[in-house]
């Protein structure tokens, strides 16, 4: 599903966000990449959204090479999988229910399967009484659960979550936590990246990445998938 | 076709954002085509009254006034074996004082001036245009005519105008085309600013860049067609009033105004349609969100 060997990533100012990094995630496979901030699990998580390519190496993601001067790539890879960004990145002005559908118009899917496929995601993610709420009418947590909502409607080989946990207090982060992980099926993998290490230790699904300087410390194999 | 409502709804959000900066778009664009219309309308009557006045291309050959009618049934004859010319009428003394009444209209009471009737009777030639001069050249050889009426110097004058309302037209055409390029391209630029996070947004989502930009085509062709409708709405209002006020106080003819006003309409919107559509396009490609 994901497979990187030896990806560098030097920004243009001459950040050098990532070195030497070897990953390799496999199909219906959670994982969480840890580290503090600035180490660089955003970088590692952008190339795999296809919003950054690496510098050096070479990487695969859903078997669609990332390289410069690859943009149908990227372009295909960017509807197959599932984003939550940082800063969610929602549409304002818009309602729960339209952010949603909004990420699927351009798939391949029916228009009446996109409205319905909305509704089941935010459903999913405990929105059915906001569905049809402006997403600046909704709290912190509420708008975190759209942006879940509008990846995990598209149906994704792969769901990649940046930080989802930010500025959530313990109870609520482990319930983002756990939902994000709830999406995981034998056909969709799950990459959380967080810096609340903490939060782990009540976790007891997933693989650990950990991202130090750019560089992949440890991984741990040993919690139950 | 399947986001075709979710394309215009889209498209009105984005006027809505900066709705005082479009409305006055309309306005700006409404003037513009409003000048494209008016040198496009002034062109096109021209044209079709050098047209008309061409078909209806006539001499009028005036003899000696005593001259008996044989002879002036021999003068006829000789006139029609002409080639190119194309019909020869003889138009007398009461033909033409009511030819003349029918003309002056309500003026026609300085006619009652005269004690007697003070026209002439005259041989009507209907020609073709085009041989004018070889006609002429055969008509002054003919020792019974008098005078030679011809249009020639009408014609050949309104045939310069022509000429100049091309050159202007098509100059006008040109800036008008330019600068609604320009405008829509600015607005559609400056919508692509004001929502340059959703675009990037879809772009990290996976969306392909003709699902982004039409809405904002949308939205240029609106703009363009309300400013081209507002121009046709006030160049129906200037032919009505301009047809009311002098089609029946000039001697020549104009072209139907309902043909006029039918073509005109589809010209400005054909034009707003083609403009609008290019603008947005071109605002488009210019624009760069990073």
């Amino acid at each position: 599903m994901i497979e990187g060997k030896d990806i560098s990533l030097v920004y243009g100012d001459g950040t050098k966000a990532l070195r030497g990094v070897n990953i390799a995630i496999s199909k219906g496979q959670l994982a969480y990449i840890i580290g503090p901030s600035g180490s660089g699990k955003t970088s590692l998580l952008k190339l795999f959204m296809g919003i950054e390519y690496p510098t050096e190496g070479e990487l695969k993601v859903l078997g669609l090479k990332m390289q410069k001067g690859q943009e149908a790539n990227i372009r295909k890879l960017r509807r197959l999988i599932g984003p939550v960004f940082q800063e969610f990145k929602l549409i304002k002005g818009r309602t729960a229910l339209e952010n949603v559908m909004l990420g699927l118009r351009f798939l391949d899917m029916p228009s009446k399967m996109i409205k319905e496929e909305s509704k089941n995601a935010l459903i999913k993610v405990g929105l059915s009484h906001k569905i049809d709420t402006v997403v600046e009418h909704l709290s912190f947590g509420e708008t975190q659960r759209v942006a879940i909502a509008r990846a995990v409607a598209r149906k994704p080989a792969l769901i990649l979550a940046d930080e989802p946990t930010g500025n959530l207090d313990v109870d609520n982060a482990l319930n983002i936590m756990s939902l994000l992980a709830s999406f995981r099926n034998e056909n969709t993998a799950v990459i959380i990246t967080t810096h609340a290490t903490h939060l782990l230790d009540n976790i007891d699904q997933g693989e650990i990445i950990k991202v130090e300087n750019g560089i992949i410390k440890m991984e741990s194999r040993g919690a139950v998938q | 076709m399947k986001n075709i409502g979710y394309f215009f709804k889209e498209a009105r959000t984005i006027f809505q954002v900066d709705r005082l900066s479009n409305i006055l778009s309309i306005f700006s664009i409404g003037l513009i085509f409003l000048i494209l219309s008016t040198i496009t309308t002034a062109w096109w009557v021209s044209h079709q009254l050098v047209n008309m006045l061409r078909d209806e291309a006539e001499i009028n050959v005036f003899f000696q006034e005593d001259m008996e009618d044989v002879n002036i049934n021999s003068l006829m004859e000789s006139i029609g074996i002409i080639g190119d010319v194309k019909e020869v009428k003889l138009v007398d003394k009461e033909e033409s004082h009511q030819r003349m009444v029918e003309i002056l209209g309500k003026e026609a009471k300085v006619l009652e001036l005269f004690d007697s009737n003070p026209f002439q009777a005259f041989i009507e030639v209907k020609i073709n245009v085009e041989k004018l001069d070889t006609i002429l050249e055969r008509l002054e050889s003919i020792e019974a005519i008098d005078y030679i009426r011809d249009n020639k110097d009408v014609i050949d004058k309104l045939q310069n105008l022509i000429s100049l309302l091309t050159i202007v037209g098509v100059l006008v055409i040109t800036a008008t085309g330019i600068s609604t390029l320009v405008v829509i391209s600015h607005i559609i630029r400056q919508g692509i600013y004001n929502n340059r996070e959703q675009i990037n947004t879809l772009r990290l989502l996976g969306a392909p860049e003709s699902f982004i930009g039409f809405p904002f085509v949308l939205e240029g062709l609106f703009l363009t067609v309300a400013g081209g409708l507002l121009a046709f709405g006030l160049v129906y209002l200037g032919v009505k009033t301009a047809y009311g006020q002098i089609g029946s106080n000039i001697f020549i003819p104009l072209p139907h105004m309902e043909d006029l006003l039918k073509s005109m309409g589809v010209f400005i919107l054909f034009a707003s349609g083609v403009l609008g559509i290019g603008g947005s396009i071109f605002g488009l490609k210019s624009a760069k969100v990073n």
